[in-house]
């Protein structure tokens, strides 16, 4: 599903401004095209991720992109993992 | 449905900021999308969260504690995690990081390898798909044609239209998308048709139909005349005493097809002169047998 930035902002509740502090801090990386970003719902359950990081957990802006890395290299290993567990051994 | 103070391990007597601080230290501990592997601590944190729900708005609070709702009254939809995504999203999304495990691919057991193949997969991850639009004449639309698209940077793409395209169709054009980050293969463009309305054509399924304006004469006496068709005009023959909405039908004059073409749906339509004419009324008032004619019998009730 392609969701454009005004109803990602929307659908986040974010402040335009968050939004581009978040963008610019690379922690989501919607794609692009001619006019405008193109995000995903994977997007927007991340960005109620670090919303609450944020407002829940009183993570500051360095933390954030610390654990988002942490998390996505976990993700990334677990994917590893399963994926060779699907294969069966050998 | 247990207990929200229990829940959050405060005192009924615990004011908004205890709640707020109990919250806080028990999602910091649960909070799935930290722990995406342990199903527990997920139900531990819905339990939390709802508790939270419950006791941090204060009318819904005065209402539990006064017996009127039950724990439950604060239920909400599911929330989908992030983990959710990540773990579903196939190889090739933006936030993958293999900087956990990319030195497991410098040693030679199982998981070296399995680590090896990841590694090679992303590097052969074809380019990202690019999306344009573009709106084709009516006329472009049914007989197909070559269109140049030109790109944002500047450059141009042609674009081969077949015969009968319809309103919202894509059509991929292999490799002509982003190129991969790696060495994979590019991605492909993908081009969504628009179709611009005609003047006087308009498509149904297969077919094109028409409203031919004919004039009174024409209609009485009959007569030989051009139809414009997509493919260009034809000759059709009105028989005599044809009507306002007769409908005629031109064999494979529609949208072509693989197993044979459409048609084109003539509808005639009398018009009298813009201008009145003297004679006609002349003729018109002495025509006996006009008066006795009543198209709106049916009507009568």
């Amino acid at each position: 599903m392609m969701i454009r930035k005004t109803d990602f902002i929307f659908q986040t509740q974010l402040a335009e401004e968050t939004l581009e502090v978040w963008l610019a801090e690379e922690w989501l990386l919607p794609e692009e095209d001619q006019q405008d970003f193109i995000f995903t719902e994977a997007d927007i359950a991340r960005a109620r991720l670090i919303s609450s990081l944020i407002n829940d957990f009183g993570v500051n802006n360095e933390g954030v992109g610390i654990i988002l890395s942490l998390i996505d290299q976990m993700h990334s290993l677990r994917k590893a993992v399963a994926g060779k567990l699907e294969q069966g051994p050998k | 449905m247990k207990d929200p103070y229990e829940v959050l391990g405060v005192p009924r007597t615990a004011n908004t900021a205890d709640i707020r601080k109990a919250y806080r230290q028990l999602a910091k501990k649960f909070h799935p999308d930290l722990h995406p592997g342990n199903k527990a601590f997920e139900e531990r944190f819905k339990e939390v969260s709802m508790a939270n729900d419950l006791l941090s708005d204060e009318a819904k609070r005065k209402r539990f504690d006064s017996g009127e709702i039950d724990a439950s009254g604060a239920e909400k939809p599911q929330q989908q995690y992030y983990k959710d995504y990540a773990a579903r999203s196939s190889t090739g999304s933006p936030y993958e990081n293999p900087s956990g495990f990319q030195d497991f691919a410098d040693t030679d057991d199982v998981f070296a390898k399995l680590f090896r193949q990841q590694e090679r997969q992303a590097r052969r991850r074809r380019g990202a798909d690019l999306h344009y639009r573009l709106s084709v004449d009516f006329v472009d639309s049914v007989l197909g044609a070559t269109r140049r698209l030109t790109l944002p940077d500047g450059g141009t793409l042609d674009v081969t239209i077949p015969a009968g395209i319809v309103e919202g169709q894509a059509l991929r054009l292999k490799g002509k998308g982003e190129p991969s980050p790696g060495e994979g293969p590019p991605g492909d463009a993908l081009v969504e048709i628009s179709i611009l309305p005609h003047r006087f054509f308009t498509r149904v399924g297969d077919d094109i139909h028409v409203e031919l304006p004919i004039s009174l004469k024409e209609a009485v006496l009959g007569a030989k005349v051009r139809v414009p068709t997509p493919g260009g005009a034809v000759m059709l023959t009105i028989p005599k005493g044809s009507n306002t909405g007769s409908i005629m039908r031109l064999k494979g004059k529609g949208v072509a097809r693989r197993n044979g073409s459409g048609d084109e749906i003539v509808k005639l339509k009398v018009v009298l002169p813009p201008e009145s004419d003297h004679e006609l009324e002349r003729f018109m008032a002495q025509w006996g047998e006009g008066a006795n004619y009543d198209p709106r019998k049916g009507m009568q009730s």
